[in-house]
Formats: structure tokens, sequence, C-alpha cells
């Protein structure tokens, strides 16, 4: 969901989105049996090229899009960096006990970390909610109740935030005084919370009625005002990400780049 | 799946799907605070971790349908994902195992009852159920002994904490508002005052 | 039997309020036009609601009923324009039902279109964010989406409460347009221009019960004093009323040496980057009443919250005689549009009270004062309930009352009459009457030009974005009936 960032489709926004969500889980789990440290080291190098070549951004929006995602490397790595089992010693300072072991498990853990991230940023900058979730339905089989209570649901976020702001509005009106400070901070998320989650629940029921009168529920068949199908962009995304795949496996056959392969303890 | 079909109507699934997105919002802010404890060491941080299994409780607790948990939960993640959670898929997946695993607690009472036990107890399933995932993605057992039981302890208080003990002091004060009315069948001394 | 809809020995009430219909019966019968009048709060969007079995099918109120005959076919305009659209833009929205009636995908674009130019929506595309129209355009969507069913049976739970007199006109047509076989169930105040168009009128009182029904010729002949004490706008009102009245009281008269409380000087304010509203020069002083009027969309809600800078604004900007920095919020009151924005506490009691307890005031004189206005605005009986669970009329009351609590040296008004009865509309009218004479400046936008013509001092008419003109109250209808705007703002 682009909400503040500029609009500029690349073609994976063409690429059917029950199709992109399919292939991101199968990365998902592909990821998880992959146990050598230099293959996904590859793989993530590999990925994090797919997603700088693809997403049309100007090159300081995605420095700032990549920031979060050193930062998911370190907090990823770290624990297990320092509290892994291991049996090469290389450092030892009270209860941190770093290992070639647990440091080699620890940076492939945030590698794995890295690559769910750039995959779901790859995703989510890519594929608008709507086209998403009709997608969903018609590929999908997703019953329309739930793809539409996503999209209304979807709807209602900016209105929200709107709402959040009119409700700022309407607290400077009837004269409430602005605190500063912690305390302030608190009394502020409670004046706004309950609000607006209550809010939130009313405008869902109402707008729930209103769709029940437009006749939501009666009709068992129904058509689609966006088609979504198949097309050979759907081919070439596939073939991109074997393909990232088979480049990682290869790469680490030719130019293994740290001596251990299997990061599990034994 | 049939048993969801029956029970929930448009207006369950859309209140459930609203509030989930809220929560998924919230999911997202989650994510730094989680970061920022992490580098304290000893997984502090994982008191914090409940946090992401509140939206099951209180969407529970508010609409106390069956499959209501296991939606909310899912929708949140979604609701995270799609505004760019830095974890990225993984919150999906892992919100369609915690949802599961809260969901099955509710289950197991029947859908019968709505206190700060059950969510409590649901908190500490979708713990396990996130610990499961945690020990397929992140090698759970090749922490060091004590590293483990802090993680593990840790991440089961915070989910009493904060999907128990929170969800139901924030849905007791969306009770207060009156809100609850519009989700919840009419009560029987309502229709009864109608016959006399 | 012809009977499409059958209510019998019907009973409902809502959890914790009053008991509503007390074997309330009512048959509609196929083609029937039918108008359901009764004062603010009479329940009549919950008889509308009980007719289409949106109760209890959707929304679960305790009710009960001997027999219930529902239409199967129907559509339905709700009375809050902001909340009846799921999707986020306009196309989409109408798609959604064209979806649900299964008409195929390559008729869609074609249909919508038609829909649009049928309820005179012009837009430029539309893909247009459904945030983006004024109160009045949502609501011309939402009967274009109802209008895109085809439905056998109407509801419209008083579709022009935000429009425009023109855009009322269209609506009006477009109804009248459709199909002579269809049944439409009306709930509206302003009768005027249905009268020649329904067959039958339903009264209800207070409590929800029938007091007559029968064809309009009779109803508008030989009830009219049961109109009259039930607050209900017919034929006439005004001009009973405004014989009733005191003579008019003296005429605003500015004494030259006067500060004036708000001065405007090449004002705008800005909705993003757009700049939505522009005021050349304008002043305003103590005790002055100002209407402003303007088409839908043209920027009127936007100028008030200029005024009270909720939206970013430039130009000059004077208040009490000193530059605008922060505005004194004490000193204005302000009614939303959208009478929910305002709502900030959780029952009727303690929103009214809310500025005083503000002020730290004593618990005595806030319960003497609130109790007089919950008296006057006639929500006594509402005291302890959420604001939210008020009918549509009573929000507004409620929203007015609690802006005005306060004292304020101005008061900015968005609308606050519509949706009332005749009863509320003259003793709120009354009141802002007496403030007005205690030196409160009033800013009012308003639809209705007959407020503008006999209370206003002056009429601002807002065009595209810009106070176009200026008109004093008392000539506005004559003079400006001669301008071109005539069509602009509803005179024919
Ligand atoms: N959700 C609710 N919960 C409790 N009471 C309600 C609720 N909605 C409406 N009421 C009450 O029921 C009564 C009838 O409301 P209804 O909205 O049907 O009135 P109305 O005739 O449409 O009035 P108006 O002309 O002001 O829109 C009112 O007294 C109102 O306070
Ligand atoms: N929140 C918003 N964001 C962007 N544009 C808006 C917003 N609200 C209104 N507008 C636009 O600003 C213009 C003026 O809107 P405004 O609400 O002031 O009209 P209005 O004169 O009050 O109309 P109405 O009689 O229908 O209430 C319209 O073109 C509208 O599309
Ligand atoms: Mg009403
Ligand atoms: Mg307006």
């Amino acid at each position: 969901m682009q909400l503040a960032l500029p609009k500029k489709e690349s073609w994976i926004h063409g690429v059917n989105p029950s199709l992109k969500l399919l292939i991101m889980l199968m990365i998902f789990i592909g990821i998880m049996f992959i146990h050598d440290v230099d293959v996904m080291t590859y793989v993530t190098l590999s990925i994090l090229l797919v997603f700088l070549a693809s997403i049309k951004y100007p090159v300081k929006i995605k420095m700032l899009l990549l920031l979060p995602f050193l930062f998911i490397f370190l907090t990823s790595s770290l624990a297990m960096i320092m509290f892994g089992k291991g049996d090469t010693t290389l450092l030892r300072f009270g209860l941190i006990h770093v290992t070639e072991e647990s440091l080699f498990r620890g940076v492939h853990l945030g590698l794995r970390s890295m690559v769910f991230a750039f995959c779901g940023m790859l995703f989510a900058l890519t594929t608008k909610p709507v086209q998403l979730f009709y997608s969903l339905m018609q590929q999908g089989k997703l019953p329309p109740r739930f793809a539409y209570g996503f999209m209304a649901g979807v709807r209602l976020l900016p209105i929200m935030v709107e709402e959040y702001l009119t409700l700022r509005n309407a607290l400077l009106v009837r004269g409430v005084k602005q605190e500063r400070g912690l305390s302030g901070l608190v009394k502020k998320l409670n004046f706004f919370s309950i609000p607006l989650l209550s809010q939130s629940i009313r405008r869902a029921h109402r707008v729930a009625v209103a769709m029940e009168a437009k006749r939501f529920s009666r009709q068992k068949t129904r058509t689609y005002y966006y088609k979504t199908g198949f097309s050979t962009k759907d081919a070439w995304f596939v073939a991109l990400f074997i393909s990232v795949f088979m480049i990682g496996f290869a790469a680490a056959d030719y130019l293994p780049l740290f001596s251990i392969t299997d990061v599990r303890y034994r | 799946m049939r048993r969801m079909k029956r029970g929930l109507k448009l207006t369950d699934i859309l209140v459930t799907i609203v509030i989930s997105l809220v929560f998924g919002i919230i999911y997202k802010i989650w994510g730094p605070v989680y970061s920022l404890l992490t580098p304290l060491g000893l997984q502090i941080q994982e008191l914090s971790y409940g946090m992401w299994f509140i939206a099951a409780s209180v969407a529970y607790l508010l609409i106390r349908k069956a499959g209501v948990a296991f939606l909310a939960e899912v929708a949140a993640a979604s609701g995270e994902f799609l505004v760019g959670s830095e974890y990225g898929l993984m919150v999906l997946v892992y919100g369609v195992v915690q949802g599961l695993f809260a969901e099955a607690v509710f289950m197991g009472f029947r859908y019968k009852k709505f206190d700060v036990m059950v969510v409590s107890i649901a908190g500490v399933a979708a713990a396990i159920g996130s610990l499961l995932m945690d020990l397929f993605r992140g090698y759970l057992f090749d922490y060091v002994w004590w590293n483990v039981t802090l993680l593990i302890s840790f991440r089961i208080i915070g989910a009493i904490l904060l999907s128990g003990v929170l969800a139901n002091v924030l849905v007791k004060a969306l009770e207060a508002t009156g809100v609850t009315s519009l989700l919840r069948p009419a009560s029987k001394e309502d229709f009864d005052s109608l016959r006399q | 039997m012809d009977q499409i809809i059958l209510l019998e020995d019907l009973q409902l009430k809502y959890p914790g309020g009053r008991q509503l219909f007390h074997d309330f019966t009512l048959s509609v019968k196929k083609g029937e036009k039918v108008l359901i009048l009764g004062p603010s709060g009479s329940g009549k969007s919950t008889l509308l609601q009980v007719m289409s079995s949106l109760i209890p099918g959707v929304l679960e109120v305790p009710m009960l009923a001997k027999e219930t005959v529902t239409p199967i076919s129907w559509g339905y305009v709700f009375q809050d324009p902001d909340s009846q659209f799921c999707m986020p833009y306009v196309d989409e929205e109408l798609a959604f039902v064209l979806e649900n009636l299964a008409v195929q995908r390559e008729e869609m674009p074609e249909r919508i279109c038609r829909l649009l130019e049928l309820v005179g929506l012009d837009l430029e595309d539309m893909h247009t964010s459904i945030g983006k129209l004024s109160g009045g355009m949502k609501q011309r969507l939402a009967i274009a989406s109802v209008l895109a069913m085809e439905p056998e049976v109407l509801f419209l739970d008083e579709p022009t409460a935000m429009l425009d007199p023109e855009g009322t006109h269209q609506v009006w047509e477009t109804i009248k347009g459709i199909d002579e076989e269809k049944t439409v169930i009306i709930v509206e105040h302003k009768v005027d221009l249905i009268l020649d168009y329904v067959e039958r009128i339903v009264v209800l009182d207070e409590e929800g019960c029938i007091v007559a029904d029968g064809p309009i010729s009779s109803i508008l002949q030989n009830q009219i004093p049961l109109l009259k004490k039930y607050g209900i706008w017919y034929p006439g009102v005004w001009e009973e009323y405004l014989e009733e009245r005191e003579p008019a009281c003296e005429v605003f008269s500015i004494s030259s040496n006067q500060i004036p409380i708000i001065t405007l000087d090449e004002f705008t304010g800005y909705r993003g980057k757009e700049k939505k509203i522009e005021v050349e020069k304008k002043v305003i002083h103590s005790g002055e009443w100002i209407a402003i009027v303007g088409e839908n969309g043209a920027g009127k809600s936007t100028l008030l919250e200029s005024l009270m800078q909720l939206i970013k604004t430039k130009g000059a900007y004077t208040f009490d005689g000193e530059p605008v920095q922060r505005i004194p919020f004490e000193r204005i009151g302000f009614v939303f549009q959208n009478p929910e924005f305002q709502f900030v506490t959780s029952s009727v009691y303690e929103e009214i009270a809310y500025a005083l307890r503000l002020e730290k005031r004593k618990e005595e004189e806030i319960e003497r004062q609130v109790e007089g206005l919950l008296h006057r605005f006639q929500l006594e009986h509402l005291k302890t309930r959420h604001p939210y669970q008020l009918s549509m009329g009573q929000k507004r009351r409620l929203s007015v009352a609690s802006a005005v609590i306060k004292q304020p040296d101005v008061l900015l008004l968005d609308e606050p009459t519509f949706g009332q009865d005749s009863k509320n509309t003259f003793r709120m009218l009354e009141w802002l009457s007496e403030m007005k004479h205690a030196g409160v400046a009033i800013i009012m936008v308003t639809h209705d030009l007959r407020i503008a013509e006999n209370f206003a001092d002056r009429v601002w008419v807002v065009e595209d974005g810009k106070v176009k003109e200026e008109f004093l109250g008392k000539e506005f209808c004559s003079k400006a009936g001669n301008r071109r705007e005539q069509h602009a703002i509803g005179i024919t």
C-alpha cells in the first residue's frame, strides 16, 4: 500500500497478485530449508538486486527504504551470535560467548530476515490492495465476504486517519489543552485510542449494513469489475525467482565464501 | 470452516477486519519497539512480543463468536504486511499460526467463556505457536539453554500481560462506550420487556 | 394480495431506551408512494429499517411482531452520507452494486456513467476518490448506487438533507422520473417538492404511534393542527410562523466606532496544496448574523474550517482587533457539518457539560445550565444516552447545544438545522437570535434560503471556492433572483 510514496509502476505491478503472493510464500518455505550460509548470502544478494532494479523510486527513497533492513539484520542476528551454541570460541565476555558456529548461524538468521523483508517490501510496493483481493476472489476462490470485508477495511483506514485528525480538531475546538511530556502522552493515548476504536467499530458496522442493503449477500454468482488473469509477466516472474535460487546454489558451489556449510548445531 | 460460515455475518467480519487493521498498524509500529529493546540483551524484548497476539483476544472478547480470533489475527498480520512491515512475509505466516493456536483455545472452551483467563490462555497458546515457528525459522534450540529458557518465559509472560490483561482492559473500556450493543445479540430481558 | 409490506403488532425497543413502537400496524400496497412524517426522534429511520428487514436481519434490535411481510428487492438511501460506501473510488463503489447484480463487466463503465449523469454528479474522472467529495456529492453517489439496483421498493431516509436547493430539485426529479410501478417510501422533513408526488402520508408522534394515515389531500386539508402540534413541516409553516413571530427586531446597524470582531483580507484556505477557498475582503461585527449559501462542494465548510484554522490558511485574519496567531478556541464556538465529528464524551449530559467542566465551574451551576439547554433542545429524556445512539436530528441538536453553552463571542455553524422538524428549527433559530442580540456574531452555512432571508443580516454567496457576492438578508431573495446565480442557489 503505497500510501505516501510517489507512484511509478514497474512491470511487477502487472504480475497476478495471487501468484505473486504464492511465489512469496514458496520463497518463505524454501528459505527455511537452506542451512548453508554461502547459498543464503548469494540468494540474499540476488534478491536485493531484483528489489533495487524493479522498484521505480528515486534513489534517495530506495536508500531510506533499505535503512530498516540493516536494523533487522542486526536485531535478528545479534542474540544468536552472542548466545548461540558453539565450540570454537572467538570471544567470551561475561555471559556473552561468541563462537564461530554461533557467529555464522547469527549471520545466516540475519540474512534470512532480510530476504523475508525484501520480498515483503517488494510485494507491498508493487501490489494494490484492491487488485490483490479481486485476484484472490477470482483465482484464489476467497469467499467475497472476506475479500470485500478486507477492501472495505482498507478503504476505512485513511478515513480513520482522518478521524484521528477530526478528533484532534474536535478536542481543539472544544477547548482541550495540550499537555507535554510523558504523562501528557499517556493521557493522549488514552484519550484517542478508545474513541478511535469504538468509532471504527461503529463505522465498520454501518458500512456492513450499507453493503447488505446493496444486496451483497443475496447474490450467488457475481461478476467482477476488475478482471485479473495471467499473462507472460507471470511466467517471467516465476522464472526470475527460480533463477535467483539456482544462481544462489551455483555460486555457492563455485565460489564458496565461508568455511561452514551447515549452520545447524550438531 | 463450515461453522464459521454459519456463524459470522458480514457485520461481524467487517468489524473484525477493521479493528484488526487498526491493530495491524500497531503491530507495524511495534516492530521498531521490539527491535529497540533487543540490544539490551537477555531477551528482554520478548516481554513485548505479546502485543502481536492482541488482535485475536480483543476481537474474540468483542464479538464472541467462532472464527473471529483467527480472522482477526490473520487480518492484523495482513494489514501489517500490506503497509510494508520490515519483517515481510514472515508476519503473515506467523499470523496464521498464532491465530490458529488462539482459536483452538477458544474452541476448547466452546466459545462460552469471555474473561481474562481465557484470553490469557489463548495468548500463551499463540506464544507457543510463534515459538514453534521460531524453532523452524530461527534455530531456537541452538541458543545456550539458559537463553532459550529466558526467551520462552519472557514471551509467555508478555503474552499474558499484553494479549491477556491489556486486551481485557481495552475491551472493558470499549464496553463502557456502549458500542458493544451493536455487536452482541439482544439480551433476553430486552425481548421479555417487549412481551408485556 | 398486492400488499408489499406488512407489519402487524410491531413492538420494538433499543436496548436501554424506551419502547419505540407499541402494537404498531402498517401496510403498504404495491406501487404506493408513501411519505412518513414525524418529529425528530419519533422512529422514522427505525421504521424504514424494519420495513426493509435490515432490522432484525442485519441489525439485531429487540423486536417482536405478529406478522411481517418485507419486500425482496429494495434499495435504501441512508441518512448519513459518510458511511454508506465500501470502496475507495466512485466508479468502484457503483461497480460493487453492479457486481452484486451480476452485470457483465463490459457493460459496467457505461452504466456507471449513465448513473452518474442521472443524479447530476458530473465528475471529470469516474475514478475519483470518494473521500474528496463534499457531503452533498456523496449523497448523490448514494442515490446513484441505489438506482443502480433498479429495486422494486425504494426507501429514502432524508436523501436531500445535505443537498443544495438545485440538487434537491434534481434528486426529486430523478426519483419522480423512475418507474411508476415502484413502491417508494420516503422520510423527509422538507416536503414542499414532493407533495405532488406522494399519494399517502403517515404521521408518527414522539412515541412512534401513527396519529394520522391517509391520502395526501385529506391530511393536508383536515390535519393541519395536528401537523403543527408535532412540529411537522407543511406548506405554509414559514408564513404562519413569521406572522406569529414578534414584529421583526430592529435592523442591525453598525455604530461607526465599533471594532469588527473579525476581518479578513485576501484570506485563503488550503486542503493539502490546493487552494479551496478565497475571501477578498470581509468584515464581521459583534451581533451580526451572516448566512453562507452556495452549491454542494462550493467550499462553505472549507471556509468555516479556515476561520477555525483547522486547515492551512494564508492572508490577513484579525480577531477582535488582533492578528490571529493561535485561534482563541474559548471564544469561538464551532459546529461541524457532521455532528458526530464533535462528540468527545460518552453521554449526552456530559457532552453538553464538557465546556463548563473545562472551565472548572461549580457543579450546581453546570447542572442548571445543562438542564436548561437539555430542555430547550428537547433532549431531556436522552441525558444518559451515548451521543452516537441518537437519531440524526437529535445528534444535530446536541452538537449545537454543546457549542453554544460556553457563550462564545463568535459562533460558526455548519448547517445546524438540517434534518430538524419545524418546532426544533424555530426553537434553535430563536435561541440563536437571542445570542445575536446578546452580541454574538453568528456565521452560519445553510441551504435553507428562508433562514437566510428571514434571520440573517447579510448573506454571502460562495461559488467555486470564492466568496463571490454579498446581499443584505432581507433583499437576498429578490435581488439574487435577478442574477445569473439564481440557478446555482436554487431560486426558481
Ligand atoms: N442505536 C440506537 N440505540 C439506542 N437508541 C437509539 C438508537 N438509534 C436511535 N435510537 C433512539 O430511537 C428513537 C428513534 O430514532 P430514529 O433514528 O428512528 O428517529 P427519527 O424519527 O429518524 O429522527 P430524525 O428525524 O431526527 O432522524 C430516538 O429517540 C433515538 O434516540
Ligand atoms: N477532506 C478533503 N480533502 C480534499 N478535498 C476536499 C475535502 N473535503 C472537501 N474537499 C473538496 O473541497 C471542495 C469544497 O468542499 P466543502 O466541503 O467545503 O463544500 P461545501 O460547500 O461545504 O459543500 P456541501 O454543501 O456539500 O457541504 C470540494 O470540491 C471538495 O471536493
Ligand atoms: Mg432519522
Ligand atoms: Mg459542507
